[in-house]
C-alpha cells in the first residue's frame, strides 16, 4: 500500500503541468478574526482567476485556523503532510503564523505570511518563512517621521487596543519617539470594542498633547474620532495606525476623519504596476473596496504559484526561487532580503496617507505623493 | 473638574444603554431561572434589523424601536418556546450550554447573511454634541437613547406594577409553583417574559447602533456586562439592573480616568466579586436563597 | 468470561494500541490529532472531577488552564527554566490561584457560583494583558525552541518530532482518567456526590462541604493546569485570547457535557465525539468525503454550494450540534447509550 502511495507521488511530482498546481491557503475565516481574514480570501480569490488567466491552474487547498493558534498548526500539519502541497499562503494573524512559521520549517514547506504584523515572526532565522508586509515597527516610525518633518510636535499620547497589534506598535512607537526627544504624557491602552471613550479622551485632553497617536484595527477608530471631537481633543495632528483608519467607511466620516494622518501598506492610487486595476476589479467582484490585507493575499498568491509552478511543485527549490526572487506588481517592488535581524522579509514601502475631501491621498514618502499635507490638524467646527 | 464632570456624564448616558441590556436579563433570569448567555447575540440581532431599516426603507433607528421592539418580541417569544422551555427543569449548566449554542447559531447565521464586515450606521446626528459649558459635552444621539431608555423603563415599570399581565409575570417570578396553583399560566408568563427581554435586548441594540458599529460577533461583551449589571441590581430586580447599568457606567467611565483604561473592566468584576460576597442579594434584590 | 474481566482486557488492548500506534503511523497529521484528543480527554476530564462528580459547574477552567501555561511559559522563556520543572511551578501557581478562587467562588451557589467562576477568569485574562512585564501582555509569549530532555547526561528527547508529545498527551490523558478513576471509588467521590445531590443533606450528614468542594477544586484545577502547560509547550505559544479567553472554559466543559457528566466515560466519548467532528467541518473533509464517494459531484451546484460555504458555517453547524444534545440528550452520549442499554435490557426481559 505504502509502495502504491510512493509511486503514485512520484508520478505526481513528474507531471507537474499536467497537474493543477497545489497550494495551500491558511486563513481566519471564521471566528473573532473572519472580518479582516475575509479580505484575505477575496484576494486570494482574485489571484486564482488571474493565474488561470496566465494558464496557471490552482488548485487550492483552504483551511480555517478559526483564529486560534492550535488549529493553524492542524491545518498546516494536514497541508505539509496530507496534501502535499508546494506552498503555504497564510495565516493572517501573528499568533497563528508564529505557530506555523516553525511547522513550516520543520516540514520545509515554503510559507508566505501575507499580512501578519508581529516582527519576531521573520526575525527567528526560520529559512522557510517569508513576509510580505511591512511588521509592526513601520508603523510606528513611518507616522512619526511624517509628524515630525511636517511639525515640530513636542509631546504624544497614545490611545491604542490592547491586543498584540496594538501593544506591539505601540511599544516601537515609544521606543521611537524617546529617539526623537517627544515626551510621552499619556499612555492608554483600551479595550478592543468598548462603547465610551470618553473619559479616556477627557484624560488626554487635558493633557494637551501635540500628537495623538491611536491604534486600531477594527471601527473603534471612527468611535475614536467621534468621541475626540465631543470632548473637544484638539492636537497638532491625529496620527492612526492599524486597519481600522484606512477604511472607506472611515473616510466617508467626513465630519470628524478629514485631515486625520495614517499609513497603511497598500492603496488603489498608488503608482505600483496594477494596483488601480486591481482595485477596480475587486471592487466588481466584491462589491466593496479592497483593504491592504487584499493586495498582500493576492500578491503572496501570485508569487507564490508562479514561483512554486516554475519549480514544478519542488519544495526547496520554491523555497530557494522566493529567496532569490525580485518582482513588481500590486505591492510595488517586492523582494525577501535579510536586514536589521530579519530573515526573508519584504522591506515593504509603508505610504503615510492623509483624509483630504473625503479621500485618502498619500502625502508621504514624496515619490508615491498626490497631495500635500495639511498641518497642524484644523480647528473641529 | 472638566475631566471628572465629562467622566460622569458620559457615564451615566451610556450606562442607560447598559441598564436595557440589564433590565432585559434579570427579567429572563427573574421568571425563569436560566442564565442566557445570548443576551449579547440577541442584542446583535436587533442591530442588525435596525440596520437593515435604516438601510432598506431609510428608518431612522430611534424610530424603528417602534417597530424593531415587537419583531424581537415575537423573536424572544420563539426562542423561548422553542428551546428555553424544554430546559427549564435542566441541571444549570445545560441551560447555559443551550444558551451559548444558540448564541453560536445566531451570530454565525447572521455572519452567513451579512458577511462578518463591520457595518457602520451613520445618521446626521452621529457626530454631534451639545455644549454644556466648562468644557463640557454631551453626545446628541446618547442623550437621545438615554431619554428613550428613560421612557421604556417607566413604561415597563408601569406595565409590572399595575397590569394583570405585569402582576402575573412577577408572581411566577416570586413562587413558579405558587403562581401555578394560583391559576396562573405559568408558561405563557414565561414567554412573554423571554419576549420582553429580547425585546429589551433588541431596543438597547437599536439605541446604541448611531453611536457604535454593527458585526455578527458584537454580542459577547455586552453578555458579560449584562450579568454584571444583573447580580449588581440583584437578580430579577429592575429597578436593581436600572441603577446596577448606570453604576456599572460610571464605574466604568471613572476608573478609566483615575485607573487606567486598561484596568476598567477589572475594576468592574472586582466590582462584582465584592457585590456577590458581601450582599449576594443584590443592591436591591431581597434575599433568595 | 466475565464482564469485568472482558472490560479489563478491553482496556488492555486500547492501552496496548494506543502505545504502540506512532510505531506503525507516522504521518504527522494523524499524530497531531491524537495529541488534540489527549489534551481534550485531560481537559474533560479534569472539569469532570468537580463539575461532573461534585457538582459546581466552573465556566471558568481558562483560569487553571491559562495560569498553568503562562507559568511555565514565563519561565522557560525569561529564566530559561525547563518545561518539565516549570510544569511545577505552574501547578504550585494554579493551587493558590485555585484556594483563592474557592474561598471567593464556593460561598455562592448555583448560577452565581457560575457568574463568580467566569468573573474570576475574566479578571486573569484581562490582568494577563495588562501585566505587560511579566506576561508580556497582550504579544503573548513565543518560545522558539524547546530544550532537550536529558536525565543526566543521556538524551531522552530533543522534541524534534511529534512522538515525545504523542506520549507525554497519552500520559495525562491516562493519568486524568486514573485520577478520576480513583475519585469515583474512593471515599472522595461519596462525598462528592452527596454534595452534589443536595449540598445541606450532606451537610447535616457531617460532610465538610467548604473542604471537600476545595478538595475537588485542587484536584481538578491542578490537572487543568498540567493540560495547559501541556498546551504551551505543545503550540510554542501562548496569549491571553487563546488560553485564557471564555471560549476556552465553555470548551472544556462542553468535552464533558456532549460527553456526560460525572462518568468516567464521558469526557472521552466527548473528545472521541468534538475533536475529529470539527476538524472534519473545519477542513472540508466532510465535502471532500461526499464527492469521494459520489453523493455529490464536485463541479455541480451542490458541490460549489457545500465548498464554499461549509467551512465558513462549521462553528453554526457546532452551535446547532450543541443545541440538539442538550435537547435531546441532556445527559450526554452516555446517558443516551445507556437509555439505549436499558431499553434493550427492558425489551430482552
Amino acid at each position: 500500500m505504502r509502495k502504491h502511495i510512493l509511486a503514485l507521488g512520484v508520478a505526481l511530482a513528474l507531471s507537474p503541468n499536467l497537474m493543477a498546481q497545489k497550494i495551500g491557503v491558511i486563513n481566519s475565516m471564521s471566528g473573532p478574526e473572519a472580518p479582516i481574514g475575509e479580505n484575505i480570501s477575496n484576494g486570494i480569490k482574485l489571484a486564482e482567476e488571474d493565474l488561470k488567466k496566465k494558464g496557471i491552474n490552482l488548485q487550492l487547498v483552504w483551511e480555517d485556523d478559526t483564529g486560534k493558534p492550535q488549529i493553524s498548526m492542524s491545518a498546516m500539519e494536514k497541508l505539509a503532510t496530507r496534501d502535499n502541497v508546494a506552498g503555504v499562503v497564510g495565516p493572517y494573524t501573528s499568533a497563528c503564523s508564529n505557530a506555523v512559521a516553525k511547522l513550516a520549517e520543520k516540514y520545509r514547506v515554503p510559507l508566505l505570511i501575507p499580512a501578519a504584523a508581529k516582527e519576531e515572526i521573520t526575525r527567528q532565522g526560520l529559512k522557510y518563512v517569508f513576509r510580505m508586509n511591512a511588521p509592526a515597527d513601520k508603523y510606528a516610525s513611518s507616522l512619526i517621521d511624517a509628524a515630525a518633518s511636517l511639525g515640530k510636535p513636542k509631546s504624544i499620547a497614545f490611545i491604542y487596543e490592547n491586543t498584540d497589534f496594538g501593544t506591539s506598535t505601540t511599544k516601537t512607537a515609544k521606543e521611537y519617539v524617546a529617539k526623537k526627544g517627544i515626551q510621552v504624557v499619556a499612555d492608554e491602552p483600551y479595550p478592543k470594542g468598548a462603547a465610551d471613550y470618553r473619559s479616556t479622551l477627557a484624560k488626554v485632553k487635558s493633557k494637551n498633547p501635540d500628537l495623538v497617536f491611536m491604534v486600531s484595527y477594527v471601527a473603534d477608530a471612527i468611535l475614536l474620532m467621534r468621541q475626540s471631537k465631543e470632548v473637544g481633543l484638539q492636537p497638532q495632528a491625529f496620527l492612526g495606525a492599524g486597519a481600522g483608519f484606512t477604511t472607506v467607511d472611515f473616510a466617508k466620516e467626513r465630519a470628524i476623519s478629514e485631515s486625520v494622518i495614517s499609513c497603511t501598506q497598500w492603496t488603489d492610487d498608488v503608482s505600483w504596476p496594477g494596483a488601480k486595476d486591481f482595485g477596480a476589479r475587486y471592487k466588481t467582484k466584491f462589491g466593496k473596496e479592497p483593504t491592504y490585507h487584499a493586495a498582500c493575499a493576492y500578491a503572496s498568491m501570485i508569487i507564490m504559484a508562479e514561483t512554486a509552478k516554475s519549480a514544478g511543485g519542488d519544495r526547496a527549490k520554491t523555497r530557494d526561487a522566493l529567496k532569490a526572487g525580485k518582482w513588481n506588481g500590486i505591492m510595488g517592488e517586492v523582494k525577501f532580503a535579510d536586514y536589521d535581524g530579519f530573515t526573508n522579509q519584504n522591506n515593504h514601502q509603508m505610504l503615510v496617507q492623509q483624509i483630504l475631501s473625503g479621500n485618502y491621498e498619500t502625502v508621504l514618502p514624496v515619490q508615491f505623493a498626490t497631495k500635500k499635507a495639511v498641518y497642524p490638524f484644523p480647528k473641529w467646527k | 473638574m472638566a475631566v471628572f464632570l465629562q467622566s460622569l456624564i458620559s457615564g451615566i448616558l451610556i450606562g442607560g444603554v447598559y441598564a436595557l441590556i440589564g433590565i432585559g436579563l434579570t427579567l429572563i433570569f427573574g421568571v425563569m431561572r436560566v442564565i442566557n448567555f445570548a443576551h449579547g447575540d440577541i442584542m446583535m440581532v436587533g442591530m442588525y434589523l435596525t440596520y437593515l431599516l435604516f438601510t432598506l426603507m431609510g428608518i431612522d433607528p430611534f424610530v424603528s424601536v417602534l417597530i424593531s421592539f415587537p419583531l424581537m418580541f415575537l423573536f424572544g417569544g420563539f426562542l423561548q418556546k422553542t428551546f428555553i422551555n424544554r430546559v427549564l427543569n435542566a441541571v444549570a449548566q445545560n441551560q447555559i450550554l443551550l444558551t451559548i449554542g444558540l448564541g453560536l447559531v445566531m451570530s454565525n447565521t447572521v455572519m452567513l447573511i451579512f458577511t462578518s464586515d463591520y457595518k457602520i450606521l451613520t445618521t446626521s446626528y452621529s457626530s454631534s454634541t451639545i455644549q454644556v459649558g466648562g468644557g463640557v459635552s454631551v453626545s446628541t444621539p446618547l442623550l437621545i437613547s438615554f431619554l428613550i431608555t428613560a421612557a421604556i423603563t417607566a413604561a415597563l415599570y408601569w406595565f409590572l406594577l399595575k397590569t394583570d399581565t405585569g402582576q402575573a409575570i412577577r408572581a411566577t417570578a416570586q413562587d413558579r409553583d405558587a403562581a401555578q396553583l394560583m391559576g396562573i399560566n405559568v408558561s405563557r408568563m414565561s414567554i412573554i417574559a423571554f419576549g420582553l427581554g429580547a425585546a429589551l435586548a433588541g431596543t438597547a441594540g437599536a439605541l446604541i447602533s448611531p453611536t457604535y458599529y454593527i458585526f455578527p460577533q458584537v454580542g459577547a461583551t455586552f453578555t458579560l456586562k449584562a450579568f454584571v449589571i444583573t447580580v449588581l441590581g440583584g437578580m430579577g430586580s429592575v429597578v436593581g439592573a436600572t441603577l446596577g447599568g448606570i453604576l456599572i457606567g460610571i464605574t466604568e467611565s471613572m476608573s478609566a480616568v483615575y485607573i487606567s483604561s486598561g484596568w476598567k473592566d477589572v475594576v468592574v468584576f472586582v466590582l462584582f466579586l465584592l457585590v456577590l460576597l458581601f450582599k449576594p442579594s443584590g443592591l436591591m434584590g431581597k434575599s433568595r436563597t | 468470561m466475565n464482564k469485568t474481566t472482558l472490560k479489563a482486557l478491553l482496556g488492555l488492548a486500547s492501552l496496548a494500541f494506543l502505545l504502540l500506534l506512532p510505531r506503525y503511523v507516522d504521518s504527522p497529521y494523524a499524530l497531531h490529532m491524537m495529541i488534540l484528543l489527549f489534551l481534550s480527554v485531560s481537559q474533560g476530564q479534569s472539569w469532570n472531577i468537580l463539575g461532573g462528580y461534585a457538582g459546581q459547574h466552573s465556566v471558568g477552567h481558562a483560569a487553571y488552564f491559562g495560569v498553568g501555561a503562562y507559568t511555565t511559559m514565563m519561565l522557560m522563556h525569561a529564566k530559561q527554566v525547563v518545561p518539565w520543572v516549570g510544569v511545577w511551578a505552574g501547578v504550585a501557581a494554579v493551587v493558590v490561584v485555585a484556594l483563592v478562587i474557592g474561598s471567593i467562588c464556593f460561598r455562592l451557589r448555583g448560577p452565581y457560583f457560575v457568574l463568580a467562576s467566569i468573573a474570576v477568569a475574566e479578571i486573569m485574562r484581562l490582568s494577563a494583558i495588562n501585566l505587560t512585564t511579566l506576561t508580556n501582555g497582550a504579544e503573548g509569549i513565543l518560545a522558539t525552541e524547546i530544550p532537550a530532555f536529558k536525565i543526566g547526561e543521556r538524551l531522552v528527547t530533543d522534541f524534534s518530532t511529534k512522538v515525545p508529545f504523542y506520549y507525554i498527551g497519552l500520559f495525562l490523558g491516562l493519568l486524568t482518567i486514573a485520577i478520576t478513576y480513583w475519585v469515583q471509588h474512593s471515599k472522595l467521590g461519596y462525598y462528592f456526590q452527596a454534595i452534589r445531590e443536595d449540598q445541606d443533606a450532606a451537610h447535616s450528614l457531617g460532610i465538610h462541604i467548604a473542604l471537600y468542594k476545595n478538595i475537588g477544586l485542587v484536584i481538578s484545577a491542578v490537572l487543568t493546569s498540567l493540560a495547559g502547560s501541556f498546551y504551551g509547550i505543545y503550540v510554542g505559544f501562548v496569549d491571553p485570547p487563546t488560553v485564557l479567553g471564555l471560549d476556552v472554559s465553555v470548551q472544556i466543559m462542553l468535552i464533558c457535557i456532549i460527553g456526560g457528566m460525572g462518568t468516567l466515560w464521558g469526557p472521552m466519548l466527548g473528545s472521541l465525539v468534538l475533536v475529529p467532528l470539527s476538524e472534519a467541518l473545519r477542513s472540508n473533509m466532510i465535502t471532500e468525503g461526499l464527492v469521494k464517494i459520489g453523493l455529490v459531484s464536485a463541479d455541480s451546484r451542490i458541490g460549489l454550494f457545500l465548498k464554499e460555504n461549509l467551512s465558513h458555517a462549521h462553528v453554526l453547524l457546532y452551535g446547532i450540534l450543541v443545541v440538539l444534545v442538550i435537547l435531546f440528550m441532556p445527559d450526554g452520549l452516555m446517558g443516551f447509550v445507556k437509555k439505549m442499554a436499558a431499553r434493550r435490557h427492558r425489551e430482552a426481559v
